[in-house]
């Protein structure tokens, strides 16, 4: 490489660190997390060991041999060195001392019978029940529900409960509270019938809204065409203002149109309709509030792209046509529209990316209601990592709903990118010679 | 057919382009809409076929009146200056775009495309896009589309601007061909004289949105109606000489020289103001009313040789002559003007 080309390196460099930081990263992290189980239980940072009921279930259904898991239950109060020197020093040496003799080295399942056996030493050294509970907790060396912060806390203290060691990395992997690599994700998301309702109601939502927004992007480009300069401004002016609405604003208006007191149930019940939720009430009504929501944002943007598309076409074209006859809709049939196929190719396939991975108009309308039937792929993906009624949040699940959408985005991209390169070819431009 | 504009007027906005313009273009005459840049020429061309409205006046081809019809219903055929074919379809969809708005069968159609295009020599063409073309080619195809559905009227707008110089000879007489092959009325706007008077049957001479004169292309040479036409017909251009009438003769402004001024317009009164055209065949050194200057510009041209000769007071007389002259810039010349060809012009621009 020349000097010059580093020195260009050099100046790009960081236009290039914000490209990998805010391009790239959320890509590779998406990545990242649909190979985890992370969730709100496992954090994001490491872990601790625990063993719990639970975990212990989760042992025995692993193939954990029940004695090892007795053994683990049974782990209760040992007296040993460090008890009995805790022992001595709450209460004497000659307490432990006498303590040593009677029981050193047994083990005790319940913590009332090592205070039966602290009561029963000679003369009764420590009266007090508090006191005495607090001495026997002195033995505890249960791990069972016990929380320990490292590795080496957890193995130390499956050593200290004599848990065989060929047994110890299963427990070790399920006494871990932290996020760990697994594809499980995957497996999960397909067998899940709830996947394929997504995937569905994605089609649905993108095909419909798509088609809504071309076809009346292109029937707004058309009309204030053919209108005089300045009510096309205020049309065009006025189509525009849902895309620069704040969406929460905009969601508000639709929820007061649609509301069981809104503008179409008053209106209607003028007519002896009983009022309802218009936009919750049928999975029919939310498809077609939802669709209609994205399609006017969506529609606008249509129009600007070919309002100005049409208005690149030569007047003296259109004039053309108009001297060979053609009606106004042969000039639009024959004359526009087919001049209009790459901007209408690019409309189509830009709002399909985005549509794809957009959910926030249905986040706040419907939010996935009534019953999940309006939930798009992109809306199922926060609602599993960032958004769950249970309270549990499946960072790890959710990321793998997102990274298939990265992928099906990406296989969709270089379809289209195909396509417009076979544009360049042909309006190639042509030197005369 | 016969095209009659009465009155006719035409503002955009504030802007009076066109105004109380009156025009008679004679069933299957060539006419030529001639005038500088600007003066309207294609704002007239528009409003015929109907692309623009008329603000006022009346427009009739035949004995019908089209003021207010639609460029749909005036079955008038328009070749624009750019040719404006449609890039999407290919020539052959080009041609019949007409016949297929109006839904004609395809078979109709189809012979009638073939037939035009043979009369444009473009057959072998028909299956390329317009951007297959060279210019001169889009220009033929432009012509057939515009002629496919047998127009009463043929407009054309500039069609020879974007032709090189040899393209542009052939197809001047290409167009006047299938023109008079046709026997369609046709105006062809232009501002090149050379080819208003090359194509057409009469010229209409345009200036500011008026039209200045309307007449055969020699006669408007010979016989101009003001200096504007004088000045605008003829390569190279004529010269003028300012002066003041006194006894048959013209002083001229700030010399002593005087010259004799042509018979027809000898009994003027003494002190009028007075400006003479003179071409530049009609100074030449055999002439008899002999006049001196400097020559201060030589162009040779190939078979002629151009020259300005600057008199005493700054005026400048054009020559031109049959190559063979040894003249040099600088040399004094004592040359002589053809007395009857010269062309008297009043103040106001007037011929006398
Ligand atoms: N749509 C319009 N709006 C405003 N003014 C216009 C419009 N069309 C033409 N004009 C003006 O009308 C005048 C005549 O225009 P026109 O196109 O008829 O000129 P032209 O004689 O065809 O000139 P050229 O030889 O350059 O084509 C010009 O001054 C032009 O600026
Ligand atoms: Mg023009």
């Amino acid at each position: 490489m020349q000097r010059s080309s580093w020195l260009g390196l050099a100046f790009l460099s960081p236009a290039l660190i914000v490209v990998l930081l805010f391009f790239l990263m959320p890509v590779i992290l998406t990545g990242i997390f649909a190979f985890t189980n992370m969730s709100t239980a496992t954090g994001v940072k490491g872990g601790s060991y625990v063993l719990n009921a639970s975990s212990l279930r989760a042992l025995t259904d692993a193939g954990l041999p029940d004695v090892t898991r007795s053994q683990i239950e049974s782990a209760g109060y040992r007296v040993d060195e460090r008890g009995l020197a805790a022992l001595a020093e709450a209460h004497g040496q000659a307490v432990a001392e006498e303590f040593s003799k009677n029981h050193a080295g047994e083990v005790f399942t319940k913590r009332r019978d090592v205070e039966r056996a602290l009561k029963d030493l000679s003369s009764n050294p420590i009266r007090k029940t508090r006191d005495r509970k607090a001495a026997a907790d002195l033995f505890k060396r249960s791990i069972l529900n016990q929380r320990y912060e490292t590795l080496d806390a957890f193995e130390a203290a499956l050593n200290e409960a004599g848990i065989p060691k060929p047994d110890r990395p299963l427990i070790t992997e399920i006494a871990y509270t932290g996020w760990t690599w697994t594809t499980a994700n995957f497996d999960l998301l397909l067998s899940l019938d709830s996947t394929w309702q997504y995937a569905k109601n994605t089609g649905i939502y993108v095909t419909f809204t798509l088609a809504f927004n071309v076809v009346f992007g292109l029937f707004l480009a058309i009309t204030t065409f053919y209108l005089p300069a300045a009510q096309a401004t205020a049309f065009r002016a006025i189509w525009f203002l849902p895309r620069i609405l704040p969406p929460v604003l905009y969601i508000v208006m639709w929820r007061w149109f649609t509301w069981d007191t809104g503008f179409i149930s008053t209106v209607l019940s003028g007519f002896g309709v009983s009022s309802k939720n218009w936009m919750l009430d049928t999975e029919y009504h939310a498809w077609v509030t939802v669709i209609l929501i994205n399609g006017f944002v969506g529609a606008s943007m249509g129009m600007i792209v070919f309002s100005s598309a049409i208005r690149a076409i030569p007047a003296s074209m259109l004039y053309a046509s108009e001297v060979d006859g053609a009606s106004r809709w042969q000039q639009v049939w024959y004359i526009i529209l087919p001049q209009l196929r790459w901007p209408i190719l690019f409309i189509t396939s830009y709002q399909t990316m985005s549509l794809l991975t957009s959910f926030e108009y249905i986040y706040l309308s419907t939010d996935g209601g009534p019953g999940g039937s309006t939930e798009v792929w992109a809306l199922a993906a926060f609602h599993t990592a960032l958004n769950n009624y249970g309270g549990n949040l499946q960072y790890g699940l959710g990321a793998t709903y997102a990274l298939l959408l990265v992928v099906i985005g990406v296989l969709a991209s270089l379809f289209y990118l195909r396509l417009f390169n076979f544009k360049n070819l042909l309006t190639k431009p042509r030197i005369e010679g | 057919m016969r095209i009659s504009i009465t009155n006719f007027t035409k503002t955009f906005g504030d802007t009076t382009v066109i105004k109380d313009m009156s025009l008679e273009i004679e069933s299957g005459e060539m006419l030529a809409l001639l005038g500088p840049s600007g003066c309207g020429k294609s704002t007239t061309l528009f409003s015929i076929c109907g692309i623009h409205r008329m603000n006022a006046g009346r427009l009739r081809f035949g004995d019908k009146d089209v003021t207010k019809r639609p460029p749909q219903e005036r079955n008038v055929g328009v070749v624009f200056q750019n040719y404006a074919l449609y890039p999407h379809m290919d020539v052959h969809a080009n041609i019949a775009f007409p016949l297929k708005v109006r839904k004609e069968p395809r078979a109709e159609i189809d012979r009638k495309v073939l037939e035009i295009a043979a009369l444009v020599h473009i057959e072998e063409l028909l299956q390329r896009k317009p951007s297959q073309l060279s210019g001169g080619q889009q220009q033929r195809v432009a012509l057939a589309r515009a002629l496919v559905r047998k127009p009463d009227i043929l407009l054309l707008d500039e069609p020879l601007a974007n032709l090189d110089a040899k393209l542009r000879l052939e197809m001047r007489s290409e167009i006047r061909r299938i023109q008079q092959q046709t026997g369609i009325t046709a105006v062809l706007v232009t501002h090149d004289q050379v080819e208003a008077m090359s194509m057409c049957d009469r010229i209409a001479l345009m200036n500011k949105g008026d039209i200045v004169q309307v007449c055969k292309p020699k006669e408007m040479y010979d016989n101009p109606a003001s200096d504007f036409v004088a000045g605008f017909l003829g390569n190279p251009p004529i010269a003028f000489l300012d002066g003041i009438a006194n006894d048959g003769e013209i002083r001229l402004a700030n010399s002593e020289v005087a010259l004799r001024l042509p018979s027809n317009v000898i009994d003027l009164s003494n002190g009028t103001q007075l400006r003479l055209g003179i071409r530049p065949e009609f100074f030449q050194p055999e002439n008899d009313m002999k006049v001196t200057g400097k020559v201060s510009f030589v162009e040779t041209q190939g078979r002629e040789d151009l020259f300005d000769v600057t008199l005493t007071n700054g005026a400048v007389l054009r020559s031109i002559q049959s190559r063979g002259g040894d003249i040099k810039l600088g040399d004094e010349v004592t040359w002589g003007i053809s007395r009857e060809h010269i062309l008297a012009f009043g103040p106001g621009g007037e011929r006398l």
